[in-house]
């Protein structure tokens, strides 16, 4: 037996959202109930099969990263990656750590990305010398011969998934366990997952964890629809992505950086760190078929590990795509564990507000979770106008309610069945 | 730390350059083969790398039925499956035993490639503002006929896990991580402590990638990572040579399966070797370069060594990372003699990328697998192509012959670019 278990806190908060830049900003959102899902402007989509999504329109990392190198390290970042790392200075800044408190070696970095895609402008000079646009003439020996010679030399270093969690650790001196989970719209809920354990078997005091996204760029746009499925609304954007509601038709992809701080307890407290929320459980699974049956045991097992029965759950809150037989299995496993409570467990479900994130979603979302414990308050989802008979949860909608119970849940899945389940715990 | 939950190796399965089974692929290193040649699956001739250690004659169907159920899946994802089959018939764990939440996966596994050929027609009609500025109407466009849904699905990150998952009913954990070069070691690594922890009995892990296709060799040929010495392939991966270059990439995958030991013993399966220990560090330096004097490298190989319980002086092999660049090979024989201090010079090390190449995020379980049967067959495979020693690399990095030597603990190091640093130990395990 370890002689004390080691707990964790969230003692920081960062975070660059389609609904606001700071803390503030985003929790007021979601407690008036504004979304961040327009017509998407940065991007010519006339001829796109998506013309809706959750963008950051102001967005300027400059804003977020000062210093000299950190500005000259921009020009070498995708704009997911200086989504991340933005917000990873936000959280840096919140969780306030003084300079040379921590032993490098136990400062680590657990975040979650995606495939990030290229700029087509990084590419397009070679792509238009080797070619004479013709039908399949790309000409692979001009290319190889004079297109390279066109193409930045760091090309490939600026969209590697890992390079958030390089960049960061660099800014932060982090030298201790560092990882970037890529598992689609589950990797950030799966960077905590593994973070916490990292803490709790004593590797780490202090992790950044996160997840950062963007898929408000032509090739992402050109990609996605061909095999998501997407909302098809045009009219009202903002109601487009409709979690667990009898209309929903699709998810809206967007763009973001989250990042929180999660802390050791005694370090934290010892410093006299503000504490948001307790990380309690995480689980993690596969749901073969996604008949809801693995989701269930996942969070259960999350739940075991946090000492939460469901009669302490507060809010479960759901990934919620908006994707109709998606939505259909998640609430299928949330009824499973708790379709039996009265009253009524309420569902969260923030993708209304925030668009569908991906890899930053996980974390963007928990964040969400962490302040309506931290206040007491839970906002209302938006989009839920009519529930599905085949999604027998109860998502709470309207205006916001106040925190009952000492626990919430997290759920991150991916469109294949991977889960994660982490669970939290209020800060008393 | 007394009543840690043992984690052994149970199953094992490759697909290599150099064999498309452990056997095979072992043999091949003991005998000092080379997997490098000129490139085929596209046309080279002009870039400044022309050649890479490809996997051969590979069909997916000689491995799994009703193969065609992947055909869009990318090549990782076909290897990944191949070297999965292997590595759970090999642990008799295909028939259901149990409960398949217990069995989950942990990939440190690459994406597909691009449609090269798709994307650049479209970007080359689209490239029609000036300054070769992409006009984005133009680029969906064309987009919508050269870009295939199948295809596009499967670059997704998450696809070769969840197909894993899918087809051998692994209900478990399930994780992907893509640092680089030292993927699938942290992999293996994170993957042993969900099992010490408890949150699965069993863990399929590993990784698999190829960046062999025409933007995986521009992307590395613009950071001149890569060996150009086009005369002589087979020469050109040279760790710790005076002359090396830059390595060169290969590709493959390698599956291991983790157990629980208690639950290996009860089942009877069969047992490999024990991974005791596993070092994860950041060199938090430099985006393109390794820390000149090692200090991540150092701490990691010195936390994987506190892990296992083991001293310098246990570890009879050291299977480097040693890629065959100037900086990577001069850096990593700077933190073993740090960590290791005089038991340096009296440990052997070798780097099989000299004849594998550099399978990137597959690179670190493939090289773990093959220094598992060194360990079992008591020869150590070679470092090949060593001819001029460097003054900086002044270590034992049995050159060229494979030797004969008994080994009870082995320690494999995985540097991957982003500087993070993996160590994994693993021993004999005498049941």
């Amino acid at each position: 037996m370890e002689s004390k278990a080691r707990r964790a806190v969230l003692t920081g908060v960062g975070l660059v959202s389609p609904i606001g830049g700071d803390l503030p900003t985003f929790w007021r959102a979601f407690i008036e109930g504004r979304s961040g899902v327009k017509a998407i402007r940065n991007v010519n989509v006339s001829q796109c099969a998506v013309t809706v999504g959750a963008e950051i329109p102001d967005f300027d990392p400059k804003k977020y990263l000062v210093t000299k190198p950190q500005q000259r390290a921009l020009k070498m970042m995708a704009r997911t990656v200086q989504l991340g790392v933005s917000a990873a200075q936000k959280a840096s800044e919140d969780a306030a750590m003084p300079v040379g408190h921590l032993d490098p070696f136990r400062f680590g970095i657990s975040f979650g990305a995606g495939m990030i895609a290229t700029e087509l402008e990084d590419l397009s000079r070679a792509a238009k010398i080797s070619t004479n646009c013709a039908p399949g003439s790309v000409n692979l020996g001009t290319w190889g011969s004079t297109g390279l010679k066109e193409i930045n030399p760091l090309w490939m270093l600026k969209y590697l998934p890992n390079m958030p969690a390089c960049h960061i650790s660099i800014f932060q001196d982090a030298q201790g366990p560092n990882n970037t989970i890529t598992e689609s719209e589950a990797a950030s809920t799966l960077a905590m997952g593994e973070a916490f354990r990292i803490m709790g078997r004593g590797l780490a005091d202090y992790i950044l964890v996160g997840g950062c996204e963007s898929k408000m760029n032509p090739f992402s746009l050109a990609r996605h629809p061909l095999f998501q499925t997407l909302s098809k609304r045009k009219d009202f954007p903002e109601k487009a992505l409709r979690p667990f509601d009898r209309d929903r038709d699709g998810t809206v992809l967007g763009e973001g950086g989250a990042v929180v701080a999660l802390e050791e307890l005694e370090h934290a407290q010892k410093r006299g760190a503000k504490i948001y929320a307790e990380v309690v459980g995480f689980a993690g699974g596969f749901d073969k078929g996604r008949t809801g049956a693995v989701l269930a045991k996942v969070i259960r097992r999350a739940m075991n590990e946090a000492g939460a029965t469901p009669d302490q759950i507060d809010h479960v809150n759901a990934h919620g795509t908006g994707v109709p037989e998606l939505d259909v299995w998640e609430a299928k496993a949330i009824h499973e564990v708790f379709g039996s409570q009265r009253p009524h467990v309420p569902v969260l479900a923030c993708k209304g507000h925030l668009g569908n994130l991906g890899a930053a979603s996980g974390i963007m979302e928990l964040i969400v979770s962490a302040e309506s414990l931290h206040h007491g308050c839970l906002p209302g989802s938006l989009n839920h106008d009519n529930p599905d008979p085949a999604c027998p949860i109860h998502v709470h909608t309207g205006e916001p309610r106040p925190v009952v119970k000492p626990f919430a849940v997290k759920i991150s899945y991916t469109d294949m069945g991977q889960c994660a389940v982490v669970v939290l715990r209020r800060w008393e | 730390m007394s009543h840690r939950r043992r984690v052994v190796i149970t199953g094992m399965g490759v697909i290599t350059p150099l064999g498309h089974n452990v056997s095979e692929l072992y043999a091949s290193q003991c005998e000092g083969l080379s997997g490098v040649g000129p490139i085929r699956s596209f046309d080279a001739k002009t870039f400044p790398t022309q050649f890479a250690a490809e996997v051969k004659n590979f069909e997916l169907g000689k491995h799994l039925r009703n193969a065609d159920r992947w055909k869009a899946s990318g090549v990782n994802t076909r290897f990944a499956l191949a070297a999965a089959k292997q590595a759970l018939a090999d642990a008799e764990l295909l028939e259901p035993i149990g409960d398949r939440t217990d069995i989950g996966v942990y990939l440190g596994s690459g994406e597909g490639s691009h449609e090269f050929f798709g994307l650049t027609e479209c970007m080359a009609r689209a490239a029609i503002q000036d300054g070769f500025k992409i006009d984005q109407s133009v680029f969906f466009q064309y987009g919508k006929t050269l870009f295939d849904a199948g295809h596009e699905h499967e670059m997704e990150m998450h696809t070769t896990a969840g197909h894993l998952a899918d087809a051998f009913d692994l209900q478990g954990p399930n994780f992907t991580c893509l640092t680089a070069c030292a993927a699938s070691s942290q992999a293996i690594g994170e993957a042993t402590e969900m099992i010490r922890h408890g949150d699965a009995e069993m863990m399929l892990s590993g990784g698999a990638h190829s960046m062999i296709h025409p933007l995986g060799v521009t992307g590395f040929n613009l950071l001149t990572a890569l060996s150009t010495r086009n005369d002589a392939p087979t020469k050109a991966s040279r760790p710790f040579d005076l002359s090396r270059d830059g390595f060169v990439l290969g590709e493959g995958a390698g599956m291991v399966v983790l157990e629980e030991l208690e639950h290996a013993r009860r089942r009877r399966a069969p047992i490999y070797a024990e991974v005791t220990g596993y070092g994860s560090t950041a060199d938090a330096f430099r985006v393109t370069d390794s820390h000149s004097e090692g200090r991540g490298a150092i701490a990691c190989i010195a936390n994987a060594l506190k892990d296992a319980g083991t001293r310098p002086e246990d570890i009879g092999y050291i299977n480097a990372h040693g890629t065959s660049t100037q900086v990577n090979d001069r850096v990593e024989s700077i933190a073993i003699k740090k960590v290791f201090g005089e038991h340096a010079y009296r440990t052997p090390i070798s780097s099989t990328k000299s004849m594998l190449g550099h399978l990137i995020a597959a690179a670190g379980v493939v090289e773990m697998i093959i220094s598992v049967m060194a360990m079992r067959r008591g020869v150590l495979p070679p470092t090949m192509n060593y001819e001029t020693p460097d003054p900086d690399c002044d270590l034992d990095y049995i050159p060229n012959m494979a030797r004969e030597k008994k080994i009870n603990h082995f320690l494999s190091n995985s540097f991957g670019f982003g500087g993070q640093n993996i160590s994994l130990v693993v021993s004999r395990h005498n049941d």
